[in-house]
């Protein structure tokens, strides 16, 4: 069994949103909902100031609380390889998964809409086939692609290289590699997750 | 189940393309399901950047299925145009359009040609190649650049031309171990090829390049910066010319062979400032030290050449250039430019010592069996240091540092974008002058070099570029003449505008005063995917092809839009991936159309198969007429061969014809022209200016015009009126180009969700003073009386004296709901003004003074 896992290099990370959009693509999300957003805080005085760029996603945890939170059961981890996925067919639209997340990596679909307003474009009427309204909506790791053999989108198309995907409990993976090498942290540790995406500062 | 789908897909291909979200041409494929693209991605073949797109790029069908897309032909029925003003559209067909059109035309044509303007910024691959060739058959010169030439690489490109013989040029981040940038954010997904150098400089930074960042605004380059050197708007060349002084005359670290065997630094040069030429041959002199006589610079009977040091020749002390240089530059202290640029004289001092230390003269390296000298250290340069009245000097002042250190087309300093080929099936290569200087020949003299200066003469173009003898552009100038056409000497006026990707009401300076230029011009076509500010003000509007509907042979040009140094050279082709929406159709296939009833097409033909070197049996046949997609594929065979036709190149997307040779990666010490330190044609071209100037009657700087650069205060600097105590200047972000992608909705997005955005920066000890608080409405007011509001935001990434607006937001046509007056346009707080135009360059200084108020 894989955990499957990410390292995102914080220094080589320009916060150019490429990944944002990739995805936002790739998954078709409804207006509004970003599953890789990044954010941006500034550190430091004139002149030794910088923005420090910070792209996330879903953390995958060994120990979702979005999962533990939902009263349906509609969250589960796939056993092959750690991805957490909701099944909308599942989900009552209860938000408590929303509430129980510590990263703010779920978000609800309300209900069908276009990013230009009232009409829908054709990619989006094709994209939003695939999104229940009334439900709770995250990150997959691009399951449908992992499955595929593929990268999740967001790392195929970063143009730092600052994503890396890979098996976090194989050692010969390239993001076992990188966590040997480099120090790495979780966000919000004090949230006991153990997540899936780790941090090069 | 997650991702449920109740309809079986029927069609799902991926086809290869080209991006067109910006000037960059990346290699693209897009996903097309049951006829609708959901999808694009970078190509991971492509060399130009290796599956990698950006956001822009992963957005750009967005655009395509806009619903305020212009789908119809339209005519405006309320002759009044204004911001604002319904042009009352009436659907029209394509017939008809034509028919208007070409009446027009025709009289035109018959009358005076010159009378007919071409505005766009489309002038690469076969759309840009076709333009020219069609606007040269009808005969007139009107190419009017559009917004990006008022101030994009106006400084940059004459200076490539001048040292490294191309077009574009680039930090060569694979060695180099030191990059400084001025007022650009290579590596930080802008700029020219960015996803190569996005990906490299990420190596090379984690690598332990150090990276230093010289800009007003911090907030992306600066922020992956070592160091972010925050500096005054307008003062880069100060800072260059101090650090040039403390390496040439405090450090003396140089590279003494470099500047010997590649610069005119050896040159003698007479009291008038001009070069001391032998009497026989006419030719430059340098002095020989081991006959102690001066010789013809190309003479082989050279014993050891003076770069330094003044010499007896006919009873006068004739010093060589670079003594001249080295001596001019001595003003330029540390101190000095510290009062002027902000930054401490320490820290420049420090720069410097870094810089040279960097460079490791007299270091070599070894690459595929070639000895070459190796110098990582290198400065780039771009918009924000030379959109500025002096900019051209300006961005010599930087190029010069690379120059001292020997750092131009070596392993790891500054690379011209392929100045040699030597790879099927083009070759070219620079020549040296008469004067033995680096002159573009072939395919890289496309575009116009500063080198030899073009004649003077009386103005013909309204952007004056009979004017501007060194300038690459000189569109600049076309609003000040379309204004007051008397005062350049202009016999004519326009009676047509054609305007296509270029949407000059957003994109230059105020755009009041725009409206007030196109309003005079009586009949305006625009080609127009969104309808934009500028397609407002039509009389006909016709439907433009999105870049995804669309067919270009060649979109990347290889002096420009192939990675400089090591690599591949590769061709590509944007193609369609979907029908055109509605009735749009490619612009300039419709220009072709027109070509038949005005009876050019056979013109246009024979100049494009001169143009294009076609060989038969695929030269265009005046007599025949081709559909675009034939005419694009007789170009390809006759260039790559029979078998490589548009359906090859549609296939695979672009064609690898080899991997760049070392003399064609670095080039320098394979090419014997000379890099101008010393701009002594100048001299020459001022006077040549001065004189038809004068003549005329037309008010001209022509100051700029001299041999040895320096810096110069511009108008913002100088001026300052009590109260209007910031500069404004403008930044880029990584996620929008020009005016056209801030309608797309997935761009949007992101500038509703990014701070930065639609905000007007301003250092939060600054704000403070003034009583300004991050989320306060404020207004910004020039001198002139022009003004933007927007919120504050209070950031410690910006300098304490700048105010920073971003992209080109705040638009204004009502027809773009998502971007309709969101966030702050920048470009109305500049003047038209002849006053405010780099004499040189054409560019138009792009930061002015404001007073900051809340409301």
């Amino acid at each position: 069994m894989a955990r499957l896992g990410m390292v995102i290099d914080l220094a080589r990370c320009v916060g150019c949103d490429a990944c944002t959009v990739a995805c936002q693509t790739e998954n078709g999300t409804p207006p509004g909902i970003q599953y890789a957003p990044v954010f941006r805080k500034e550190v430091g005085k004139f002149p030794q100031a910088k923005v420090f760029f910070l792209p996330t996603l879903c953390m995958h945890c060994d120990d979702p609380p979005c999962m533990k939170a939902c009263p349906t059961s509609a969250i589960s981890k796939r056993k092959k390889d750690g991805i957490v996925l909701v099944d909308q067919d599942k989900c009552c639209g209860s938000k408590a998964c929303i509430a129980a997340c510590p990263y703010g990596a779920l978000h609800f679909y309300e209900k069908k809409s276009g990013m230009y307003g009232e009409k829908i474009t054709e990619p989006e009427e094709q994209a939003l086939k695939k999104f229940t309204p009334g439900t709770a909506q995250k990150c997959t790791f691009c399951s449908h692609r992992v499955d595929r053999g593929l990268e999740p989108a967001c790392v195929v198309t970063c143009p730092t290289n600052c994503r890396i995907f890979g098996d976090l409990d194989n050692p010969e993976s390239r993001v076992s590699q990188l966590l040997r090498e480099r120090n790495s942290v979780a966000l919000r540790p004090d949230a006991g997750t153990d997540p899936s995406v780790r941090y090069l500062p | 189940m997650l991702n449920s789908i109740t309809k079986p897909v029927q069609e799902d291909v991926w086809v290869k393309s080209t991006c067109f979200m910006c000037w960059n041409t990346c290699g693209i494929k897009v996903n097309k399901v049951d006829g609708v693209i959901v999808k694009i991605e970078g190509d991971p073949d492509c060399p130009q950047n290796w599956g990698k797109t950006c956001a822009k790029g992963n957005a750009g069908h967005m655009s395509l299925y806009d619903p305020n897309r212009v789908l119809f032909p339209m005519r405006r029925t309320n002759p009044v145009k204004g911001f604002d003003v319904d042009p009352k559209w009436e659907r029209i067909s394509w017939e008809e359009a034509l028919e208007t059109i070409t009446a027009r035309l025709k009289k035109i044509r018959a009358e005076d040609p010159r009378k007919l303007v071409i505005s766009t910024f489309d002038t690469r691959g076969q759309s840009g190649v076709f333009w020219m060739a069609w606007a040269a058959a009808f005969g007139t010169p009107n190419q009017w650049g559009g917004g990006a030439n008022y101030f994009c690489g106006n400084g940059f490109h004459p200076v490539t031309y001048l040292t490294h013989g191309t077009w574009f040029g680039e930090p060569d981040i694979r060695h180099c171990r030191y990059l400084m940038l001025f007022g650009t954010q290579n590596g930080s997904v802008s700029n020219h090829l960015p996803m190569d150098l996005a990906a490299k400089m990420a190596d090379a930074r984690m690598d332990g390049m150090k990276l230093i960042v010289v800009d007003p605004v911090g907030i992306n380059a600066g922020s992956k910066a070592h160091e972010w050197v925050p500096i005054r708007p307008g003062t880069d060349a100060a800072l260059a010319l101090a650090m040039i002084n403390v390496l040439l005359n405090e450090e003396g670290v140089y590279d003494k062979e470099f500047l010997t065997k590649y610069t005119n630094g050896p040159y003698l040069i007479r009291e008038d400032g001009h070069y001391l030429r032998d009497h026989e041959t006419g030719k430059p002199l340098m002095w020989d030290l081991a006959a102690a006589r001066p010789r013809p610079f190309d003479d082989p009977a050279f014993g050891s050449v003076a770069l330094e040091g003044r010499f007896l020749i006919e009873g006068k002390q004739i010093p060589t250039a670079f003594t001249l240089f080295k001596e001019h530059v001595r003003q330029h202290t540390p101190e000095s430019a510290s009062s002027i640029t902000t930054i401490p004289a320490d820290t420049i001092r420090r720069l410097a010592h870094e810089f040279g230390q960097a460079a490791q003269i007299g270091s070599t390296i070894v690459i595929d069996g070639k000895e070459l000298p190796l110098r990582p250290a290198a400065a780039s340069w771009y918009r924000g240091a030379i959109a500025h009245k002096h900019g051209m000097l300006t961005g010599l002042a930087i190029q010069f540092l690379n120059v001292v250190v020997g750092a131009i087309d070596v392993p790891g300093g500054h690379l011209g974008n392929n100045p040699v080929s030597q790879t099927a099936p083009l070759h070219w290569s620079p020549v040296p002058s008469a004067d033995g200087l680096i002159m573009p020949q072939g395919y890289a003299r496309r575009r116009k070099p500063p080198y030899p200066a073009t004649k003077v003469k009386p103005p013909e173009r309204f952007d004056l570029l009979e004017l501007c003898p060194v300038a690459p552009y000189g569109t600049t100038f076309f609003t000040e003449a379309l204004l007051d056409p008397k005062r350049f000497k202009l016999s004519y006026f326009p009676e047509m505008l054609i305007v296509c990707r270029s949407n000059p009401l957003m994109t230059c300076a105020n755009p009041d005063r725009m409206a007030e230029a196109l309003k005079k011009i009586p009949f305006m076509v625009a080609f127009a995917c969104e309808m934009s500010e500028t397609a407002e003000f039509a009389d006909i509007v016709l439907p433009d092809a999105h870049y995804l509907e669309r067919l270009d042979a060649n979109p990347n040009e290889p002096t420009e839009f192939v990675g400089a140094g090591e690599g591949y050279w590769y061709w590509m082709v944007r193609q369609p991936v979907v029908p055109p929406r509605g009735e749009a159709r490619g612009w300039v296939e419709v220009l072709y159309d027109l070509a038949d009833r005005l009876g050019i097409r056979g013109d246009a033909y024979a100049l494009l198969n001169a143009t294009l070197d076609l060989k038969e049996p695929f030269a265009y046949k005046p007599t025949e007429k081709y559909s675009w997609e034939e005419l694009a594929n007789r170009w390809m065979k006759s260039w790559f061969g029979a078998d490589k036709g548009i359906d090859w190149f549609k296939k695979n997307g672009f064609l690898i014809t080899g991997k760049k040779k070392v003399e064609e990666a670095y080039t320098r010490v394979f090419l014997t022209p000379r890099i101008p330190l010393y701009v002594e044609y100048f001299l020459d071209a001022g006077a040549e200016v001065r004189k038809v100037t004068e003549d005329l009657g037309i008010r001209w700087d022509t100051d700029d015009y001299q041999a040895l650069v320096n810096w110069k205060p511009c108008p913002a600097y100088d001026h300052s009126v009590p109260g209007y105590d910031l500069f404004v200047v403008n930044f880029k972000l990584p996620f929008h180009s020009l005016s056209y992608t801030s309608h797309n909705a997935l761009l949007a997005e992101l500038s509703e969700k990014n701070p930065y955005a639609y905000s007007v920066l301003l250092n939060a000890d600054t704000a403070r003073k003034k009583g300004i608080r991050s989320g306060d409405r404020v207004r910004l007011e020039t001198e002139e009386g022009y003004e933007v509001e927007g919120q504050a935001l209070l950031t410690e990434c910006i300098h304490p004296e700048v105010a920073g607006i971003a992209g080109c937001f705040g638009r204004k046509s009502k027809a773009l709901q998502l971007s309709y007056k969101k966030g702050v346009h920048f470009n109305t707080l500049l003047p038209h003004a002849t006053e405010r135009i780099d004499s040189l360059s054409a560019a138009l200084d792009s930061c002015v003074r404001v007073k900051v108020g809340r409301l």
